[in-house]
């Protein structure tokens, strides 16, 4: 890689929820917010393009999308310009893949952007499509489309292994939804209480109405640029992207790769991997953006990332951990939860928020923090990816 | 079938749409996974070379990348380690409740797990720990042209259902 490192300089997203507008138009949305973020930068500059989007083929018939959103931005891209897929996780991974090609030496500036046009004339169609999501032939059958009764499996078999409490998952949802009230592009602005979170209507026991996140349309995008270029571009401090890992041991349901459900030793296997490229512990990670499409996700999550011990996942959030002066406040800007998830921005939008508490701009600032994580899971909880941000380059 | 909206549709299957496996042999060389569900059998592939027994069945051994593989019988019963009901908000194409749960098939066999729906249970009724056996079901028929001719493909799928 010799002496090329990538930084993430600016972003920006559209207005996310229940959007009047299609993906092409939000798309053009979020490409002027980020490309405003980064008032040197014009069009010409950027010499790549990621574009991560899953349901552009079902929800919008449109298939190699990457071309259609570069023209519409007015970019003409010279060193790669391709859509990338891994659900919940494409907006990360077209960051991976960003660092990637700008320290080998193949772009200089790429814009990674993504976004999702999930709500279609007709309602059927929304919670249809999602059976796509899944391996088809063998978790699709059983119904598994929509996650909820999956991870509401994971939720039983954590709270019967570790006495993990409906609290517990409240925890979670008043903190993110909190977070997420000065957030003006997140899909809600709800000041949620825990007797609400407690009483919210059941969707699969034991979730309830906050547990899970919402259908969301929505894009972001954010520029990962070549050290020396974001020199110029930019006055704000850089933020590297120190390392990551994106981790799948299997799809189908019957392969789950843990002891049990509560037990997710793919993630576990992702953190060891970018803890050791970030050169990083897990102590010293400042703020996180973890994967809550579920309270009981970022329960496990903080487990596995190793912030706190197995089993006290629970514990840590209900303690006030995850909030702003906790051991590492997570979902600053609102989270899944809060902010809404249209799969191919979100890992962009959490790496975008990791930039701005990084920077020291964030709405909810971690003081003086230099060193960020972001997580994503994918679909039927198969893939986990990690990116690490840090104010200091690798040593 | 009429779609309204779409006239160039009208009266044709949206096979691709739809969450059933296309099951007939000229779309996938594993169709005897289906053709054994209809004989009430639940099978997946054993690799001859090294014993390797993968499920979901496979054309290639994942571990040696052998492809002279045998079809081996699952246990048709297990026992529910735990499981959850969804009453609202079920797919389109299910029907509440939609019971999903996970299945020790026992120490004998060599795929430990599965998750499966649950069918022929009222909501309420299940509990961990409860016996379940194989139910196999016919799915909706769509219509396959080979050569100049529309065949029907017939289909089924597996669920589990308790025992007795």
């Amino acid at each position: 890689m010799g002496n090329r490192r990538a930084c993430i300089i600016g972003g920006g997203m559209s207005q996310w929820g229940v959007r009047e507008a299609s993906l092409v138009d939000m798309t053009q949305e979020a490409g002027k917010a980020c490309m405003e973020d980064v008032p040197g930068l014009t069009p010409k500059d950027i010499d790549g393009f990621l574009f991560a989007s899953s349901y552009a083929g079902r929800c919008s018939f449109q298939t190699n999308t990457a071309p259609v959103m570069a023209e519409r931005l007015g970019l003409k891209p010279t060193s790669i310009c391709a859509r990338v897929d891994v659900l919940c996780a494409g907006g990360s991974t077209g960051i991976l893949l960003a660092k990637g090609l700008v320290e080998s030496g193949m772009a200089d500036i790429v814009m990674v952007a993504g976004g999702e046009k999930l709500y279609t004339p007709q309602k059927w169609e929304v919670f249809y499509s999602e059976l796509a999501s899944i391996d088809h032939d063998w978790d699709a059958p059983h119904g598994l489309g929509l996650p909820p009764p999956y991870f509401a499996l994971t939720a039983k078999e954590h709270m019967r292994r570790y006495s993990t409490t409906k609290e517990h998952l409240a925890a979670v949802s008043v903190t993110n939804y909190n977070y997420g009230l000065n957030n003006p592009k997140g899909q809600f602005h709800k000041q949620l209480t825990m007797e609400e979170a407690m009483a919210a209507p059941l969707v699969v026991d034991p979730l309830t109405l906050y547990d899970c996140c919402p259908i969301t349309d929505g894009a972001a995008a954010v520029i990962i640029a070549l050290e020396d270029r974001a020199k110029d571009l930019t006055d704000r401090p850089l933020v590297y992207i120190r390392g990551g890992a994106q981790v799948s041991l299997h799809s189908v349901s019957a392969n789950w790769p843990g002891e049990h459900l509560a037990d997710w030793a793919h993630l576990r296997k992702a953190a060891e991997k970018a803890y050791a490229t970030a050169k990083v512990s897990p102590q010293e990670i400042d703020v996180a953006q973890t994967h809550d499409c579920f309270t009981i996700s970022e329960i496990i999550e903080v487990e596995e990332l190793g912030f706190c011990k197995k089993g006290e996942g629970g514990d840590f959030v209900a303690a006030g951990e995850i909030n702003l002066g906790g051991k590492v406040p997570i979902n600053t800007d609102g989270g899944l939860l809060s902010c809404g998830h249209p799969f191919g921005a979100t890992g962009i939008r959490m790496g975008m928020e990791i930039m701005r508490q990084l920077q020291g701009r964030a709405a909810n600032q971690v003081p003086g923090a230099t060193i960020g994580l972001t997580h994503n899971l994918s679909g039927l909880n198969v893939e986990h990816t990690i990116v690490v941000y840090g104010r200091e380059p690798l040593p | 079938m009429s779609i309204l909206g779409v006239p160039v549709l009208e009266n044709r299957y949206p096979v691709t749409m739809d969450m059933w496996p296309v099951e007939h042999k000229a779309f996938n060389r594993i169709h005897r996974f289906y053709e054994h569900l209809k004989e009430g059998r639940l099978t997946t592939t054993r690799c001859k070379s090294c014993s390797h027994t993968a499920f979901p069945p496979r054309v290639i051994c994942p571990e040696c990348l052998g492809e002279d593989l045998e079809w081996i019988d699952l246990p048709k019963e297990g026992k529910v380690l735990v499981f959850t009901e969804q009453v609202k908000g079920v797919p389109l194409g299910f029907q509440a409740p939609l019971i999903h749960a996970w299945i020790d098939l026992g120490p004998q066999s060599p795929i430990p797990r599965l998750l499966s729906r649950i069918i022929n249970c009222e909501a309420g009724r299940l509990k961990e720990g409860d016996e379940v056996r194989l139910v196999v079901f016919e799915v909706p028929s769509h219509p396959i042209e080979i050569k100049k001719e529309t065949i029907t493909a017939e289909r089924v799928y597996y669920a589990f259902e308790p025992k007795g």
